[in-house]
């Protein structure tokens, strides 16, 4: 196994790491960034549980090389509120009962989120579109829908 | 006549906590993604486990050779049955499934070894370094060939786990009197509960010899008896956490946190070391228990007026190779054989049947979908058959206020079957729907249809059902809550603190919910049978009624008066004749400490035991029933057959909603998870190899799927729960499949016997029709 030099910029913060050529993305962030909000559900890229936003885009970092993420700018749950200041998503989904379990929150919240940087007006169709990578098996999603939708208008305030 | 224990604290008139919205008390850890779950909190240094499961579906073990995977570099220990310094057992009801295979396997992913290394990549790459003999046994993957009296015996009792019958009246004799009789079989398959977080925990060797075991979990003293039982510990010498735990739905209240626990347990005891276990997708899917199959042959006498006068029921479930809690889904399926419906005359009889296929049991809905799933379509070919409105029939014949159930209960005036029906045949445009769609030309053709259900609450015959809580206040006023009862994604343990607050007229924020832990909690029972707020909740009542009294006492003194004239309200503390001179909870807590008393409290609530007749299942089976009904609308693709739910509505009588946001939540999810068993999810099994154990050849219903749900909560108050709450975690998923299926037929006149109603199935079935 050939070692590289990866340096990238977490969560705003620059890292420089040597890893593995197989490490993935997912471990790297878990196990050796101690970003334990990313969860693992499948490891193999179907349910989407371990999704994080790779320069703008929603990835499932447990299909990622840690070596693919080189010189990328990778945002993960930990970044986008604390329980001081939650984002307005974090605000919507605990309003609007759109928690359960848990497990796939971070990566709903991050799907959300990389949806609304993008479009922040979307209706229930792109919202459903957004997030159709990403599986929920406690809310059946209206919940989810529709605490997007708020948050959307609460972040336009 | 069954004794209700005596509800003191629910006076229905005034409450300002119960029945409002109220946001879950772990909300914000779970948004901001808090180290939580099991593999987020892993000790240092931890050993990881893989396990050596058999490629075999029956066979005799006639020799493992574990000793080169031994040698390989960086395993640390490798484990067989030999290493279990117990008892080799991890079950669930009956004792006949092993933690490790030792001279039989019984289905193709049994566990047989497990391997540890700090690598687990190492321990993986160690798995096929274990050599193993197998002598082939023949197989059997049908129920029904394994009810054929010259079949090999899967275990030395025989292949059938449980007979359970029912016999209400005289079934010939109402036959009889039909002018009709209607038969169906109808086939259900194996439903895959994905708890989207796998099955994990970690075990701590202590230096005393005892074991800290931390999982993914829904019952944490199982779990303890488990664990003891394998490692020869007493249970005090095994202390159970239940970490936050990433879905559920059944499979993580039995042998699965017994299995990952019990074999990281034996591995840390040996090595000193913590060791942990994580199943993969792939290992779960195998491994833990799913919604049984069943074929249930149904027989049904009715008079031409539309009056049932004989119902026959035989159902035969498959549990695969190890019964689990199969024995008791099939007696819930039975009691609920006939759907809800008013019948004189039943017999029915149900099966739990052992195969060489992967394990059934515990399951959100435990026997009720796959029993209502076949009564709710039979009583529409019933109803075809002597040319009535399927709505018709079913007003005719459903439960009521006095009605005997099929096990000749009563039903008591807690009964909002008919408003839920009413309710969602208004909301869902129903009567005029069901005229339009009928003169639909067109490929795409649209249909409606309904399904209506009882759902019998509390355990029933499924165990003692009771529940210990505890309460103590610290200094500063903030009152933890403890019980075994877990949260697993519900938010029925929310629900117990806002019933504790609702209790002593404190607000929640005072509240907050410890974690399950056995060193810590007395026993409370499994956390299955939706039992959380109704039982739960009247033990959270009682603790937090002895507290309120404690801290009455302690502000009596404060206002020199006595304690029976103390009023409260909002955190205050007063009397009648002086309602202007307040003292605070916090001032009450406060003067609690400085004269030493003791603010802590616990107690058990046990609910009063079923009381029915087991050869006949006569009798009181359930303490009070859930009542509902779905309205399900689809788009049939005739070209593709390709099925599209685009509208649900759903109404539930809850009894009382302690948390409205909640109930909606459960009925939300509980409805998609029941739409997935309706048209897509199947977990498919060939010669007891599982063919699609992931997610994506397993679907469920992603955010694409979604129908438009409507959910309109009924409450006719029952008799059992804190407010008359009844149970609302299991019944969403029993009903979509019925409804869907009726409204697959209202659009293209062809009735689905079977589940899930894949794009396959219908095009099957429209070409057998033409």
């Amino acid at each position: 196994m050939s070692k590289h030099l990866l340096k990238f910029t977490v969560n705003g913060k620059d890292q420089a790491l040597v890893v593995e050529s197989h490490e993935r993305l997912l471990d790297v962030l878990r196990d050796r960034l101690g970003l334990k909000g990313t969860k693992e559900g499948c490891s193999t890229g179907d349910c989407g549980i371990c999704a994080v936003i790779m320069d703008g885009k929603l990835v499932n970092s447990c299909l990622v090389f840690a070596i693919q993420a080189r010189n990328k700018k990778i945002t993960t749950i930990e970044a986008i509120g604390t329980a001081e200041n939650p984002h307005p998503l974090q605000r919507a989904f605990i309003k609007y009962n759109a928690i359960q379990c848990g497990f796939c929150i971070p990566a709903m919240i991050l799907a959300s989120k990389n949806l609304l940087d993008h479009n922040p007006s979307p209706t229930d169709e792109e919202i459903k579109e957004a997030i159709r990578g990403t599986l929920c098996r406690c809310t059946g999603y209206q919940s989810i829908i529709k605490a997007v939708k708020a948050a959307a208008i609460e972040m336009k305030k | 006549m069954i004794r209700m224990v005596h509800d003191e604290y629910s006076n229905r008139s005034q409450q300002t906590l119960v029945g409002k919205n109220v946001e879950r008390v772990d909300a914000t850890d779970k948004v901001l993604g808090k180290p939580i779950y099991s593999m987020d909190i892993l000790p240092e240094n931890c050993l990881y486990l893989k396990v050596v499961r058999s490629t075999h579906a029956h066979a005799l073990l006639k020799k493992i050779d574990v000793s080169e995977a031994r040698r390989y570099s960086g395993v640390v220990l490798v484990i067989t049955a030999a290493d279990i310094p117990g008892i080799n057992e991890s079950a669930a009801l009956l004792p006949d499934k092993p933690l490790l295979a030792s001279e039989k396997v019984r289905f193709s992913g049994e566990p047989i070894a497990a391997i540890a290394s700090h690598d687990p990549t190492v321990a993986e790459e160690a798995l096929n370094l274990v050599k193993i003999d197998y002598e082939d046994l023949p197989t059997i993957f049908s129920p029904l060939d394994a009810l054929k009296p010259d079949a090999p015996k899967i275990h030395h009792t025989g292949n059938v786990a449980k007979h359970l019958k029912l016999r209400k009246g005289d079934v010939e004799d109402g036959f009889r009197q039909a002018d009709y009789v209607v038969e169906g079989t109808y086939r259900t398959q194996f439903q895959e509960p994905v708890p989207l977080e796998p099955e994990s925990g970690f075990v701590i060797p202590e230096p005393d010899g005892s074991v800290t075991c931390v999982g993914s979990m829904q019952s944490p003293f199982h779990v303890q008896t488990g664990i003891a039982k394998i490692l020869s510990l007493r249970a005090d010498q095994v202390r159970v956490i239940q970490a936050a735990t990433g879905g559920a739905f059944g499979p993580k209240s039995d042998e699965m946190p017994v299995d990952i626990l019990g074999m990281a347990a034996i591995v840390a005891l040996k090595t000193h070391q913590p060791t942990a276990l994580a199943y993969t997708r792939e290992e779960s899917m195998i491994g833990h228990t799913k919604r049984h199959p069943f074929i249930i042959k149904l027989k049904a006498g009715v008079k031409k007026n539309g009056r049932l006068t004989a119902w026959e029921a035989e159902l035969v479930a498959d549990t695969g190779a190890y019964a689990s809690l199969g024995p008791l889904v099939v007696t819930r399926a039975l009691f609920h054989a006939t759907g809800p419906y008013e019948i004189p005359n039943v017999k029915s009889d149900s099966y739990c049947v052992y195969t060489n296929n992967t394990m059934a049991g515990s399951f959100r809905g435990f026997g009720g979908p796959q029993s209502h799933f076949a009564a709710e379509s039979h009583v529409e070919e019933i109803a075809k058959k002597i040319g009535m409105d399927p709505l018709e029939f079913r007003r005719i014949n459903m439960l009521r206020p006095g009605s005997l159930t099929a096990t000749s209960q009563v039903v008591d005036e807690g009964c909002g079957l008919k408003e839920c029906v009413e309710k969602v045949v208004e909301a869902s445009s129903w009567e005029r729907k069901r005229s339009e769609f009928v003169r639909q030309t067109g490929a795409i053709r649209k249909g409606i249809g309904i399904a209506i259900l009882y759902h019998g609450n509390s355990l029933g015959p499924e165990g003692n059902d009771f529940v210990a809580a505890h309460m103590n206040i610290d200094k500063d006023g903030t009152i933890r809550f403890r019980t075994a009862l877990t949260e697993y994604g519900t938010g029925a343990p929310s629900g117990l603190l806002q019933i504790a607050a609702e209790t002593m007229h404190l607000p929640m924020s005072y509240f907050k919910l410890e974690p399950p832990d056995t060193d810590y909690c007395n026993d409370a029972g499994p956390t299955v049978a939706s039992r959380t707020t109704a039982v739960g909740g009247r033990a959270a009542q009682l603790v937090a009624g002895k507290l309120h009294q404690r801290l009455k006492e302690v502000a009596a003194e404060l206002l020199g008066s006595t304690v029976d004239l103390i009023e409260t309200s909002n955190a205050s503390y007063y009397t009648r004749e002086s309602p202007q001179r307040v003292v605070s909870y916090l001032e009450v807590v406060k003067e609690a400490y400085k004269n030493g008393l003791e603010l802590k409290a616990h107690d058990t609530f046990t609910a009063p035991k079923c009381e029915y007749e087991p050869e006949t299942s006569q009798g009181t089976t359930y303490l009070q029933y859930t009542y509902g009904a779905v309205t399900a609308e689809v788009e049939v693709d005739t070209e593709t057959g390709k099925v599209q739910v685009d509208r649900m509505v759903a109404a539930y009588d809850v009894g009382k909603a302690i948390n409205p946001l909640a109930v909606e939540g459960q009925i939300e999810g509980g409805t998609l998870q029941g739409l997935g068993y309706a048209i897509m999810e199947e977990l498919v099994h060939k010669d007891g190899t599982v063919l699609n154990p992931n997610l994506a050849d397993y679907y469920i219903p992603t955010s694409k799927d979604i129908p438009e749900i409507k959910s309109i909560i009924v409450e006719y108050p029952g008799q059992l729960g804190p407010y008359g709450a009844k149970v609302i975690g299991e019944p969403p998923v029993v009903l979509p499949a019925a409804a869907i299926v009726n409204a697959i037929d209202h659009a293209i006149g062809v009735r689905l016997t079977e589940i899930p109603a894949t794009p396959d199935r219908v095009l099957n079935y429209l070409r057998k029709k033409n």
